[in-house]
């Protein structure tokens, strides 16, 4: 086996050579070492191999609960030369009939459960029984040979976000971005084989690349936290101890509920690095982190999933009041940011613009998509000498006088709720198809961190129930907080919905 | 275990404010169906670790679902016997 470094998995390989038994994942049923981790996904991948397509325009879901299968299955995916799509194990059947319609999957990874929830949809696709996969035959030889077909600009995993008009985007990341992403890593922060690694993230956010392939890079030990113990910050608090971990990158807002739960005076004598992304972190809470760890050292970062997961970085490095705003940086390594005004002309100091971005890091564009793609990956407009694309992010920033940039806001409608990215018209379009619903419209109160969504219907609405209806279409995480009924909505001139109306009326006191 | 499941019954009823509803049963999960959310789970925990006087440990929460009423009460019923 040769290591030109085409495809992510290359970085399991080398770890399995180079720490063998050490263990590389734990989760609440157990833990696997580097070797393992690597045979059972070479097995994986062997079986996929042999039982259906496999390559580059060859995606496979991977539809586990969040646990060391899933990483074998993603594993065993690369080694098959075939992109892996994390799905989440909640996901609506609705969203996951639209997510499979866009992707066309050579197949679908998943377990007895998740088998027989797919059933009703009658799909067109191989449906994979991972215990059978994974006590499935070893064949090397094809694997190596699958391996030596990639090139580092095939897709290694596509992720799904939200989309304006209810059709989710598949995000197409190639082998080179997370190569290059975790080198950004490992040589920017201090994590080496004896660090243990709290994971936070679900498999189908980014974050989680960070959580897998840091581990694989330096033989750190990534411990999968069980999912429930976010709901009991005192006791997430207790397992961070008793597994010594000592370095995390979690949302903010898991960071925030930690210290506003006030559970930050047990010791963590292990936490040495803190990272966070995936929305803005509020000073107030990251100084109640500071007080009581103040040796950690703490960083926001910032990034699309279209630019593999972190595009921008600051290590906090001073005081901040808690009325302040935390920059979100400078570009990582091997990457380039631009902010554009209106004219697309480069914003000056202080002037606010879209952040732009560039590099090996940014998509390969959304599956099967190539409107929206073209619309958001787009020819550099300050370079006319080549061919130099770049993804327009939609996020309004400007850059300090210590060049560090500053995120402001949204272009669009889009939203950020509990680390989530969730486009408002997504919503009103899956609200707008419920029974009796004449028309919907969401806002986002700012102040309270919640969706209000209103509904126009000549119905009697009970909230819960509907909420319950959402479900079936929406994730849990998009089901608005309040609910505001109305026989008529009230419109502009022009005959649009009046939010500014709305808000004012029911959002702003 | 029927008194533990009273108790917790009437807490989350009053704490919820979840009026005489057909749903809310034993066996309804709490979460799911939106009697409760995730801010209130640690409020249950925090009454049942207060008038039991137990410790329900991360490793409790991890490996024992604590998602209806009939969970919580079997918990609560194991830590007492």
């Amino acid at each position: 086996m040769n290591y030109l470094m085409q495809s992510a998995v290359c970085l399991l390989e080398q770890a399995a050579e180079r720490f063998k038994n050490k263990i590389v994942f734990e989760d609440k049923d157990g833990a696997i070492s580097f070797e393992d981790l690597r045979t059972k996904s070479r097995i994986v991948g062997s079986e996929l191999l042999e039982k259906v397509e496999t390559g580059r325009k060859c995606p496979v879901i991977v539809y586990l609960p969040k646990s060391i299968n899933s990483i074998i299955s993603f594993m065993g995916s690369l080694y098959s030369a075939s992109p892996y799509v994390p799905i989440d194990y909640a996901i609506p059947m609705a969203r996951m009939e639209k997510t499979v319609e866009n992707l066309r999957p050579t197949a679908i990874i998943t377990d007895s459960e998740g088998k027989e929830k797919l059933a009703p949809l009658n799909l067109d696709t191989t449906i994979l029984i991972f215990d059978e996969l994974v006590n499935g035959q070893l064949n090397d030889e094809a694997v190596d040979m699958a391996l030596d077909s990639v090139c580092d600009l095939d897709p290694a995993y596509i992720m799904y976000t939200s989309g304006s008009t209810g059709v989710p985007k598949g995000v197409t990341i190639s082998n080179r971005a997370v190569l290059d992403y975790i080198e950004w890593i490992v040589e920017t922060f201090p994590i080496d084989g004896n660090s243990v690694i709290g994971m936070q993230s679900a498999f189908h956010f980014d974050n989680s690349v960070f959580d897998m392939y840091t581990a694989f890079y330096t033989g750190a030990k990534t411990m999968i936290i069980p999912e429930i113990l976010f709901m009991y910050p005192e006791k997430l608090m207790d397992y961070m101890a008793e597994s010594r971990i000592s370095v995390i990158f979690w949302v903010p807002t898991v960071m925030i509920s930690v210290a506003n739960g006030g559970v930050l005076e047990k010791p963590l004598p292990d936490l040495k690095l803190i990272l966070f992304a995936g929305e803005v972190m509020p000073n107030t809470q990251l100084n109640i982190w500071r007080k009581y760890l103040p040796d950690c050292m703490y960083v926001n970062m910032y990034g699309p999933t279209e630019a593999t997961d972190i595009a921008t970085y600051y290590v906090v490095d001073r005081e901040y009041e808690n009325h302040e705003t935390l920059p979100i940086g400078k570009v990582c390594a091997n990457m380039r940011a631009l902010i554009l005004n209106d004219e697309d002309k480069q914003c000056k100091v202080g002037e606010q613009g879209e952040l732009c971005i560039s590099g090996t890091g940014i998509a390969l564009g959304y599956w099967n998509a190539p409107e929206i793609t073209a619309k958001a990956f787009v020819q550099n407009p300050l370079n006319t000498k080549y061919h130099d694309r770049i993804y327009r992010t939609g996020d309004l920033v400007y850059e300090n006088e210590e060049g560090n940039i500053i995120f402001i806001g949204r272009k669009d409608s889009q939203i950020k709720l509990r680390g989530n990215r969730i486009e408002l018209g997504d919503l009103e379009s899956a609200a707008a198809a419920i029974e009796n619903v004449d028309s919907a419209c969401a806002l986002f109160d700012a102040d309270k961190q919640e969706i209000v969504l209103f509904i126009e219907t000549a119905a009697e609405i009970v909230a819960r129930k509907f909420k319950m209806e959402l479900k079936k279409y929406v994730p849990a995480y998009m089901v608005p907080a309040r609910i505001v009924t109305m026989e008529k909505f009230p419109h502009t001139p022009s005959g649009k919905i009046d939010r500014v109306g709305l808000r004012k009326e029911y959002i702003v006191k | 275990m029927e008194e533990i499941k009273d108790t917790l019954r009437a807490f989350i009823q009053e704490k919820f404010e979840i009026d005489d509803d057909p749903d809310f049963t034993d066996d309804v999960h709490l979460f799911n169906e939106g009697f409760v959310d995730s801010f209130g789970a640690v409020e249950i925990i925090h009454f049942i670790e207060q008038t039991y006087n137990i410790e329900i440990t991360q490793k409790d929460i991890t490996l024992y679902p604590m998602n209806t009423i009939e969970e919580i009460a079997e918990v609560v019923e194991n830590k007492l016997s």
